[in-house]
């Protein structure tokens, strides 16, 4: 029997900004938007799921008078992307 | 990526794959601050050489360079910070090892000062050493490594060669732990930039 993937992971844009955040001890939001080429709209709804599931932090300040948005991955997420990947791993049948 | 389309498992293996490679591949260095302290050492260095013949007295105060050349790397580091947009996690300790070099190496300079010891280019050059091999260690940079083993093989030379040829090996040091790493990491990075045009 195969284990259901992650829902909150097992998104397209989810996936993509927890696997830029896994790799970068924090990053910026308009880094994450460039990394994706995705909308700021999208991009923000997508990082506010992540956030509410706990498995990033986001940090709001402003630097130069301008807004940024800090996103660190906590470990939470950091579980939550393992096991995704060893559920992954299984249903493609992959061997370690 | 604005539809929330439905993943298949190949599909999710290639998006983990493809974001952490762009991540990976998206660490640069612009290579000026390799370039500048590469240069300001040779300078200084072979400045002091000549200046046993010389004897100029301005060049007598010529190492001060490297205390003023704090000022723009501060602001080398800030704009690189700025342009990167992320933090990695190894960035905050390979920080951490050249903020100690910079300690290390203004406290010999004030023992030097205060002892007067006048072979000092050993004790530069194993300096010179740790904090090149460390980040060549940490990123997988080749030059850097090749670039830290050098200073040290160099450090062991400077033993039997006397005061002023030795400022060649420091020259020489720079030029491999610094400089020329330098100008890769410059090369690479403006590379990647015309590609991202």
């Amino acid at each position: 029997m195969f284990k259901d993937l992650n829902p909150i992971l097992h998104s397209q844009l989810r996936l993509a900004i927890v696997s830029l955040l896994i790799t970068v001890k924090e990053a910026e939001f308009t880094y994450l938007r460039e990394k994706t080429n995705s909308t700021a709209g999208n991009l923000s709804v997508q990082i506010n799921k992540l956030k509410e599931a706990g498995y990033i932090d986001v940090t709001k300040s402003f630097k130069d008078n301008y807004p940024q948005t800090i996103c660190k991955i906590t470990p939470q997420g950091v579980l939550a992307f393992e096991e995704y990947v060893k559920d992954l791993q299984a249903y493609l049948n992959i061997k370690k | 990526m604005e539809n929330e389309q439905t993943l298949t498992g190949e599909q999710s293996l290639e998006l983990i794959t493809s974001m952490i490679s762009r991540a990976k591949n998206d660490y640069y260095d612009t290579g000026i601050s390799a370039l500048l302290w590469g240069s300001i050492i040779i300078f200084c260095s072979l400045a002091t050489y000549a200046n046993q013949w010389l004897k100029w007295v301005a060049l007598d105060y010529v190492w001060f360079l490297t205390v003023v050349a704090v000022v723009p790397q501060v602001i080398i580091s800030m704009r690189e910070g700025k342009l990167r947009g992320f933090k990695s996690h190894e960035s905050h300790l390979i920080g951490g090892v050249w903020l100690s070099y910079v300690i290390a190496i203004f406290l010999f300079s004030y023992v030097d000062y205060v002892l007067n010891i006048s072979r000092d280019a050993p004790v530069y050059l194993t300096l010179f050493g740790i904090p090149t091999f460390a980040t060549g260690y940490g990123r997988r940079f080749i030059p850097m490594i090749i670039g830290g083993l050098a200073c040290w093989v160099f450090a062991i030379v400077a033993l039997y060669i006397p005061y002023p040829n030795a400022l060649f090996l420091m020259a020489g040091g720079a030029l491999l732990a610094w400089f020329i790493p330098g100008l890769l990491l410059r090369r690479c990075y403006l590379k990647a930039k015309r590609q991202h045009v």
